[in-house]
C-alpha cells in the first residue's frame, strides 16, 4: 500500500468515469454513467439524490460488492491512494476493502448477522485483517462498543442485533466499519432509517470519530438537511449522472443546476422542519424509458427544445465548480 | 431451559392421552369381533372365548378398556398378542428393525436433499435447479407405494441387484431398497426448504456487509451465509420425522420387514386394541422427544428464538 498515515488533505479515492450496466431481459440497462468524485483526508462528501439514482450501486460497484452479474462494470476506475480497485484482483481487494475501506448500510437490523453476537461481527475484522485471537478481537469489540459510546459496553458485547434499539445498532455498525481504523468510511444512507433526534446524533458521532481519526467520509443520502450539517463537498446525481459538484457552502448558495435549485427549494426551512414540502413536481424517470437528451427535461422549469438532443456533459461553470445543464453554463450572477 | 423442556414435556401428556384415544377410538369402532376372526372358521368353545376376552379385556366399556391398557402399560406388563406372542420381547426384536430403517432413511434423505438443495440454491437456475424443481415436482406427486413398487420391481425383480423383501440378506443390504423409497419420498421437501433458503441468505443484507469487510468467500459462506440458510431445515426436521414413521408403516408392510410398522399394520387389521395403543403411544413420545430435541437445538442456533 502507499504506506503510512494519509496527509491531511490527500486525494484518498478517486473515482473517474464510474459507469455500471446491468443486463435485464429487456437488455442491458445503465445504471451508472459516467460518474466522478474525489474525497480527502479529513473530509466528507455527500453524494445527494432521489432514491433510485444510481448512489448505492455506484459505490457498491467500485468496492466490489455489487451483484456481479447481474450487474457489470463498463468503464472507469476507482483509484484509493493510486492503485485503482476496479482493475484488482478481488484477493488483492479484499486487503482494502473491509480494512483501509470500508462500509455503513442503512438498515443496521438487516445488515448485522442476526445469529452472530455484534462482538463476534466486530472481532472478525480484527481476526481476518490483523490475524488476531478470537479473545483479544473480543477485547478490541468491546474498546470500540465504548468507543461509540455504547453505554454498559462490556456486557452488550455478546448480546445480538435484535438486542438493540435502532440507534445503538447504527452505532453498533460504525463501531464494525471504524475497527481497523480506515482511511475512508463510505456510509450508505446510515441515518435514513431512524428518527431525527437519532439520526442528529449519529451524524455528530460520525464527525466527532472523524475529527479523532482524520478518515476521509463518502456520506450518501437524499437528504439535503444532512449535506448541509456536514459535508465539505458535493456531488448531486440525478438518473445515473453526476448532474453538478461543488463545495456544500457554493452549492447551498448558488445552485447551478436546476434540479440542484429545486431540491434546495423544497427542502424545509428550520421553523418547518418534519413538514413534508412539495418536492420537485414529477417523478425520476424510469432506466427503462430514459428521456432523449437531459433525463430531467420533463421535470425542468427551463427546459427548451434542445435539451432534447444531447446528454449535458458536465461543464466547468466556476472555480471548483461543474454542473451539466446547457441553459446554466455559468455561475448565477456571473452572466444576467 | 430446563423449565421450557418440564412445560413442553407436562403440555404433552392430555396431547398423547387424545391422540392415543383417538387411534383407539378408531380401531374399536371398527366392524367385527376381534377374537372370532382370528379364530376363522373353527369352532371355539365358548369358556375359552370368554376367558380370551377378559386377558384382553374385551368383555369391559370402551373406555374403561382403554383405560386398563394405560394401566398395563404404564405398570410396563405389555402381555401377549391374541396369537400369545410376547410383546415385550416382540419389542425388542421389532425396534432395531425400525430404527435401522428410519436412521438409513433419515441419512439417505438429509444428505441428498442437502446436497441437492445447497447446489441448485448456489446455481440458482441453471440446469442443476431446473432439474430439482422438477424431479421433487414429481416426487412429490407420486405417492410413495407406487414408488416403493416401482423399486421393488425394477431393482429387485428384474435387475436382482437387491433383495426383493424381508430381513433375510441382514444390513444394510435388506433396508437399502425401502429406505431409499423413503428418503426419496423424503428429501424433496427439504430440498426445496433448503434451496429457498440459501437463495434468500445469499441476497441478504449481512451478506454484503460480511463482503464489505473484505472476508473471503468461504468464510461468507461458512460463517454468514450458511448458519442463517440452515434455520427453516432445522424447523421441518422435527416434523420430518414424523413422516418418516408413517412412511414406515407403509414401506415395512410392502418390503416385509419385521419392524414396528409392520406390527402396527397387523395389531390394526386384527383389531388388537392394546398393541395400537402401545405402538401409538411409543410413535407419539419419540414425536416429542425428537421435536423438543430440535427446538432445543433452534434455541441454540437461533438467538431470537433464545431471547424470544
Ligand atoms: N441488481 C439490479 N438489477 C436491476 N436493477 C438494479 C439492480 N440494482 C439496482 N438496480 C437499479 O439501479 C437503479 C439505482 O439504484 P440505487 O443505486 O440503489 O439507487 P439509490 O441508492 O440512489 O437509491 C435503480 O433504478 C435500481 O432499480
Ligand atoms: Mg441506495
Amino acid at each position: 500500500m502507499s504506506g503510512g498515515r494519509p496527509q491531511p488533505g490527500e486525494v484518498l479515492l478517486d473515482v473517474t468515469d464510474l459507469s455500471v450496466e446491468v443486463d435485464t431481459v429487456r437488455g442491458p440497462l445503465r445504471l451508472v454513467d459516467g460518474v466522478s468524485w474525489q474525497v480527502r483526508a479529513g473530509q466528507t462528501l455527500a453524494i445527494l439524490g432521489e432514491s433510485g439514482s444510481g448512489k448505492t450501486v455506484s459505490v457498491q460497484a467500485l468496492t466490489g460488492i455489487l451483484d456481479m452479474p447481474p450487474c457489470r462494470i463498463t468503464g472507469g476506475t476507482a483509484r484509493f491512494r493510486g492503485q485503482d480497485l476496479i482493475a484488482m484482483q478481488p484477493r488483492e481487494r479484499r486487503r482494502i476493502v473491509g480494512d483501509r475501506i470500508t462500509m455503513v448500510f442503512q438498515d443496521a437490523l438487516s445488515a448485522l448477522n442476526p445469529v452472530q453476537s455484534v462482538g463476534r461481527q466486530i472481532a472478525e475484522c480484527y481476526e481476518v485483517h490483523r490475524g488476531m485471537s478470537r479473545r483479544d478481537g473480543m477485547r478490541r469489540a468491546v474498546e470500540m462498543l465504548d468507543r461509540v459510546r455504547i453505554p454498559a459496553a462490556a456486557s452488550r458485547v455478546s448480546d445480538y442485533p435484535h438486542q438493540f434499539s435502532g440507534g445503538m445498532r447504527q452505532r453498533v455498525m460504525m463501531a464494525m466499519a471504524l475497527a481497523l481504523d480506515p482511511d475512508v468510511v463510505i456510509a450508505d444512507e446510515p441515518t435514513t432509517a431512524l428518527d431525527v433526534t437519532v439520526q442528529a446524533q449519529i451524524l455528530e458521532l460520525i464527525a466527532e470519530l472523524q475529527a479523532e481519526t482524520h478518515m476521509a467520509v463518502v456520506l450518501i443520502t437524499h437528504d439535503l438537511g444532512v449535506v448541509a450539517d456536514v459535508a465539505h463537498d458535493v456531488v448531486v446525481m440525478y438518473a445515473g449522472r453526476v448532474v453538478e459538484r461543488a463545495a456544500t457552502l457554493q452549492a447551498l448558495d448558488s445552485p447551478v443546476h436546476p434540479y440542484t435549485e429545486g431540491l434546495l427549494r423544497s427542502m424545509p426551512s428550520a421553523d418547518l422542519k418534519g413538514l413534508e414540502l412539495p418536492a420537485i413536481p414529477g417523478t425520476p424517470p424510469s432506466l427503462y424509458a430514459l428521456p432523449s437528451g437531459c433525463a430531467f427535461r420533463p421535470r425542468c422549469p427551463l427546459a427548451v427544445g434542445a435539451c432534447a438532443d444531447v446528454v449535458p456533459p458536465l461543464l466547468h461553470v466556476g472555480p471548483g465548480r461543474e454542473a451539466a445543464c446547457i441553459e446554466r453554463t455559468a455561475l448565477p450572477g456571473v452572466i444576467a | 431451559m430446563i423449565r421450557f423442556v418440564v412445560r413442553r414435556i407436562l403440555a404433552a401428556v392430555p396431547i398423547g392421552l387424545v391422540v392415543t384415544l383417538g387411534v383407539f377410538a378408531l380401531v374399536f369402532a371398527m366392524p367385527g369381533d376381534p377374537l372370532r376372526e382370528l379364530a376363522g372358521d373353527k369352532p371355539i368353545p365358548a369358556s375359552v372365548l370368554a376367558a380370551k376376552r377378559a386377558q384382553f379385556h374385551l368383555d369391559r366399556p370402551f373406555l374403561v378398556q382403554y383405560g386398563l391398557y394405560m394401566k398395563d402399560m404404564a405398570a410396563g406388563q405389555f402381555g401377549s398378542t391374541f396369537d400369545g406372542q410376547d410383546i415385550g420381547e416382540q419389542l425388542k426384536l421389532r425396534v432395531p428393525v425400525t430404527l435401522r430403517l428410519a436412521l438409513l432413511a433419515n441419512a439417505f434423505q438429509w444428505i441428498i436433499a442437502l446436497l441437492f438443495g445447497t447446489y441448485a440454491g448456489f446455481k440458482r437456475n441453471g440446469a442443476a435447479d431446473r432439474l430439482l424443481m422438477a424431479s421433487t415436482l414429481f416426487v412429490l406427486a407420486v405417492p410413495l407405494l407406487v414408488l416403493a413398487f416401482t423399486a421393488q420391481y425394477v431393482l429387485g425383480v428384474q435387475l436382482k441387484v437387491l433383495p426383493v423383501s424381508g430381513a433375510g440378506a441382514g444390513f444394510p443390504q435388506s433396508y437399502l431398497l425401502p429406505a431409499m423409497a423413503l428418503a426419496v419420498v423424503g428429501f424433496a421437501g427439504i430440498a426445496r426448504v433448503l434451496r429457498t433458503s440459501i437463495v434468500e441468505s445469499v441476497n441478504s443484507d449481512f451478506v454484503k456487509t460480511a463482503r464489505a469487510k473484505g472476508l473471503g468467500e468461504q468464510r461468507v459462506l461458512w460463517r454468514h451465509i450458511v448458519p442463517n440458510a440452515i434455520l427453516p431445515v432445522v424447523t421441518i426436521a422435527g416434523y420430518d420425522f414424523a413422516g418418516i414413521f408413517a412412511g414406515a408403516v407403509l414401506t415395512e408392510s410392502i418390503f416385509n420387514l419385521p419392524g414396528l410398522g409392520q406390527f402396527l399394520f397387523q395389531a390394526i387389521r386384527l383389531k388388537e386394541g392394546g398393541v395400537v395403543v402401545l405402538l401409538s403411544m411409543l410413535a407419539f413420545v419419540t414425536f416429542v422427544l425428537i421435536n423438543l430435541a430440535v427446538d432445543v437445538l433452534y434455541g441454540v442456533l437461533d438467538p431470537r428464538v433464545r431471547h424470544g
